[in-house]
């Protein structure tokens, strides 16, 4: 039934960077970004339902989400903004050294994304740590101080900000690990491993998800800082 | 090349070289097996640790129906049993129904069924059996402790204020192995997609293969909603978050929409495989080209997209918009018909083929039986009338059994015996595994035929006390007795497959005679598959059932069938032993 | 090394796009643009509020597709690439359904249920058709505000 190819010899020795289960780096390739949108996908689906949940709130409770996202600074929110557009245009940046082979202007690339990615959660830190200051984490203590809920009901302020902590923080977990993947990325870069000098995937790969994490952040930002008034 | 001993002493084990390296006595070492990158190995893994919960998830059904038997119970508390039937729950949705097929015969199948040397990504394949055990640890570690309570569907606000902080453990448990879920929905996806053999075009796929796609497909866009959910009553539970807590204003009913959204394409992660398992081996024990091969591939995968579209049906008295709720109950009703075209067309297989009555195919057509059983009352269930009489009665519970336990399981074990040669390179004994398969189908019915009855004349689901209608009683009784069967007969299976390792006989690449890219490698395979890539020539499911009767009739005249002739041989060598 | 193409859809080959500086560079400050333009119309009334909120998601849609287009490379991937992108966010949508539960649910009370229920309360559906118009004041869940 079946005939056997004769000419495929199996790839090992041939690139090093080619696993044992491809027959060569084209099929490779396309199976990793064909697998990395399939993860995107799914992200997709996993950020779209705490979506779908405020999209929700927010139309219930406009007056008071309104209200109570006064409390958020929208400065800290915009230089959050462009610090992660800035990433993105980086990580692209980063991407084409990958292509190009260019192992120096990789890692630089590669370097101002940790740098701005670390400004990130800088600023995110900052932000917390005033809503913490203010008893704007939702929980017992929550509205203690009255003045910082600009005049929102508690319960639906708490609600607020219970999706406020609980999206970012998914969103600012997603950039940690970001950090780890790119730190792990430019180690490799360093050590000149043939796994990504001679393949421009997993820097490509990298580079999807941190578009990703951008993405969100471009809805993230306007439907938290910048709601317009009821 | 073989077994190569620690101890340098032993030199028996290389004096008896062994006639060809396969995946399983490559190496015998238990690293080898941890780390392993090889689909089949991990197959094996799945096997190993899903067969385990199923016993696990078993025993809880055992209490369940013991404790039925009387009007007000006489073995388990009520906390107990509200304990025992989440446990039964979860263990078998999460831990059984939604890996068996894939993570098993799926992860062992598919590289072999479209000639690749392995899935696309074996790390994560491998990651993906440590999620699941991962996953698994947590939830046995939450039960251990004292157990949840909130059913398998944690409805908020119970499990998020009320139920006991287990839910937690196993609510991230769950959480992770979604995630495994997700990983093996990849690399079904990326390997169907860019793994295939020279020639092995998308028509010349084996349905099973379909059935996996559409599988992943369902796993990679349902998944994650409800890992974000369950991720929700985490966050309520542990960090104060209110999500979904309705005292300041949030809506616990969302809960139950998210839950939906992928809890009904889930009961399609477990029936798809099935599908699939249950085309190849109609295929093959009808000796004949499946009946409207286009027509069910493609209604494998309009199911994964209209099973996105009738969640809603679980919520016609959760305080849905009734307008809604008719959308929904339309909806329900389209999808019924693409799983009734691949009934038709398994029948209409039939109709001419040369059938042989083995194992796998007494296996598949109870399945056909079973499934249309429960794929109708589904349509009882999702008339908006008749569900507001029959939700939450022992009406479903007997319609959703019928469909998991009917249609996957059945599958599951057709499928199992079906590939075991494949797997282990052994047959099983054929006649207790046929007496069996009928055990299978009768105590099944047993069990679960009179919930239907019980259920329609009112009785509750997840309540234990029944003393207001003791006229349930002898319902009750039967399908006690029926699971009692039932439980023989899976334990049957269990034994004799286990022996079958050591003492079974030994089987030939091919020993069903059946066609497919995974037969034709040795049994068990080499651990890359192919010695070389095949090139694919001909057409899926090629037999030719009239050859093959006459075939049959000339060998019946010598007295050996010519496909039994491995069969008869191994058991003459039984008879040699005792 | 053989060269046999393994999959009908395997042949595109269109990976490898270097994508040019000034096309990232620009893309980049375009994005900046659009940026401040959403600050801005956040504070800019167009109408009503519906009008301004569904000018902040367009934008926010706008910017988006950019990053997926360009960052992302979607222009130069492959169609299953791009196919991945569609269904990705056709199935959000799909999911977006679940609110038109609450657009067509009528929130506590509803009119007609808990008074003048024809034969004394027996069955708990409304009996009057079509059914009478939300009333402005309904519970806590839409509390009108100024
Ligand atoms: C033929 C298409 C099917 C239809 C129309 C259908 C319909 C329904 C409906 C309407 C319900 C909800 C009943 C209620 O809560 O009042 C239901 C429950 C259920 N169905 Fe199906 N069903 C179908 C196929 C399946 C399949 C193939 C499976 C699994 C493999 C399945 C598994 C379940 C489960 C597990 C439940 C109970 C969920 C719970 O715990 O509440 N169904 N079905
Ligand atoms: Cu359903």
């Amino acid at each position: 039934m079946a005939a056997i190819a004769s000419d495929h010899g199996h790839g090992h020795g041939h690139d090093e960077a080619l696993h044992h289960q491809f027959e060569n780096m084209e099929q490779q390739n396309d199976s990793y970004i064909v697998g990395m949108w399939t993860f995107l996908v799914t992200e997709v689906m996993f950020f779209g339902a705490l979506f779908l949940i405020y999209t929700l709130y927010r139309s219930m409770y406009q007056m008071d989400f309104f209200l109570a996202h006064e409390a958020l600074n929208v400065q800290m929110g915009m230089i959050n903004t462009f610090v992660l557009l800035f990433s993105s245009f980086t990580v692209a940046m980063s991407v084409r050294y990958a292509q190009l082979q260019k192992r120096g202007g990789v890692l630089a690339m590669l370097g101002i994304t940790q740098v701005c990615a670390l400004a990130f959660m800088v600023v995110k830190y900052f932000e917390y740590q005033e809503k913490f200051g203010h008893h704007l984490y939702p929980g017992p203590g929550f509205g203690s101080h009255p003045e910082y809920l600009h005049g929102a009901t508690p319960n639906f302020a708490q609600l607020y900000f219970g999706l406020y902590f609980g999206m970012t923080g998914l969103h600012g977990l997603h950039v940690v690990i970001g950090m780890i993947v790119i730190g792990y990325l430019m180690a490799k870069w360093w050590r000149n491993s043939p796994m990504v000098t001679k393949d421009y995937i997993p820097t490509e790969l990298v580079g999807l998800y941190w578009h990703f994490v951008d993405l969100v952040w471009i809805f993230l930002f306007p439907l938290m800082y910048l709601m317009p008034k009821p | 090349m073989s077994a190569i001993p620690a101890d340098p002493n032993v030199t028996a084990v290389s004096a008896t070289p062994r006639t060809e390296t396969n995946y399983l006595n490559a190496d015998w070492s238990i690293k080898s097996w941890l780390l392993t990158g090889d689909h089949k190995r991990i197959a094996i893994l799945y096997l190993v640790s899903v067969s385990f919960f199923f016993f696990l998830g078993s025993i809880a059904a055992g209490l369940i129906r013991y404790e039925l038997t009387a009007p007000a119970g006489f073995i388990l508390e009520s906390e107990t049993y509200n304990k025992v039937f989440s446990a039964h729950g979860i263990i078998m949705v999460f831990l059984f129904l939604i890996v068996a097929i894939p993570a098993i015969l799926g992860n062992f199948l598919l590289p072999l069924m479209i000639g690749a040397r392995d899935m696309a990504f074996p790390r994560l394949n491998l990651l993906s059996w440590y999620l699941f055990m991962a996953g698994g640890i947590l939830i046995m570690g939450g039960m251990i402790n004292g157990g949840v309570d909130s059913g398998w569907t944690f409805y908020v606000p119970y499990s998020s204020m009320y139920a006991n902080s287990n839910v937690t453990m196993v609510l991230t448990g769950i959480f992770i192995a979604g995630f495994s879920s997700i990983t093996t929905g990849i690399n079904f996806i990326v390997t169907t997609h860019k793994m295939r053999a020279p020639g092995m075009t998308w028509f010349r796929l084996p349905l099973m293969v379909w059935a996996l796609y559409a599988t992943g497909v369902v796993i990679i866009l349902g998944t994650p909603v409800v890992a974000v959910t369950l991720l929700c009553i985490i966050f309520e539970r542990v960090f104060h978050l209110p999500i979904f807590s309705a005292e300041l204003g949030g809506d616990p009913v969302l809960f139950q929409h998210l839950f939906w959204f992928y809890s009904h394409p889930a009961v399609y992660i477990m029936i798809l495989p099935a599908f699939g398992v249950q085309s190849e081996l109609i295929a093959n024990f009808a000796r004949k080209r499946v009946f409207g091969y286009h027509l069910i591939a493609f209604s494998s995968l309009a199911i994964a997209g209209l099973g996105f579209l009738v969640w809603g049906h679980h919520m016609f008295i959760s305080s849905e918009s009734m307008y809604q709720g008719v959308v929904f109950s339309l909806i329900s009703f389209l999808v019924a018909i693409p799983s009734a075209i691949k009934v038709f067309n398994w029948t209409a297989t039939l109709y001419k083929g040369n059938i042989r009555l083995q194992t796998p195919m007494i296996y598949a057509l109870g399945f056909i039986g079973l499934f249309t059983i429960g794929g109708l009352t589904g349509l009882f269930l999702g008339c908006l009338g008749t569900d507001v009489h029959l939700t939450n009665t022992y009406f479903i519970v007997a319609h959703f059994h019928y469909v998991m336990v009917g249609g996957a399981v059945t599958a599951f074990l057709g499928g199992l015996h079906y590939w075991w040669p494949k797997m282990t390179g052994r047959l099983y004994p054929e006649s207790i595994a046929k007496w069996n398969a009928v055990l299978v189908f009768i105590g099944f019915n047993l069990t679960f035929f009179p919930q239907f009855i019980v259920g329609f004349m009112g009785m509750p689901r997840r309540y234990h006390y029944y003393y207001f209608a003791p006229e349930f009683q002898p319902y009750h009784i039967m399908s006690t007795l029926g699971s009692t069967v039932l439980a023989l007969s899976f334990i049957i299976p269990g034994l004799y497959l286990t022996r079958s390792l050591s003492k079974g006989a030994k089987a030939s690449a091919n020993p069903w005679g059946a066609h497919g890219l995974e037969w034709e490698t040795s049994s068990p395979p080499p651990t890359s598959n192919f010695d070389q890539i095949p090139v694919v020539l001909d057409e899926v499911y090629d037999f030719d059932p009239v050859t093959e009767h006459e075939q049959d009739k000339a060998a019946q005249a010598l007295e050996v069938p010519s496909y039994l002739s491995n069969e008869a041989k191994s058991a003459e060598s039984e008879k040699e032993k005792r | 090394m053989a060269s046999t193409p393994l999959s009908s859809d395997s042949k595109h080959g269109g990976h490898s796009h270097v994508q040019p500086v000034w096309l990232l560079l620009g893309n980049m400050l375009w994005l900046m643009v659009l940026l401040i333009i959403t600050w801005w119309a956040s504070t800019f009334d167009f109408g009503n509020v519906v009008i301004n909120n569904v000018v902040a998601m367009l934008i926010a849609t706008i910017k988006a597709v950019f990053v997926i287009w360009i960052f992302m490379g979607v222009m130069h991937a492959s169609k299953l690439a791009k196919i991945w992108v569609v269904a990705g966010f056709g199935f959000l949508f799909l999911m977006f359904g679940i609110l038109g539960d609450y657009a067509t649910r009528q929130f506590e009370p509803v009119s007609g249920w808990e008074t003048n229920v024809p034969n004394g309360g027996a069955s708990s559906f409304p009996r009057q058709w079509p059914p009478q118009k939300k009333p402005e004041q309904v519970g806590e869940n839409f509390r009108p505000r100024g």
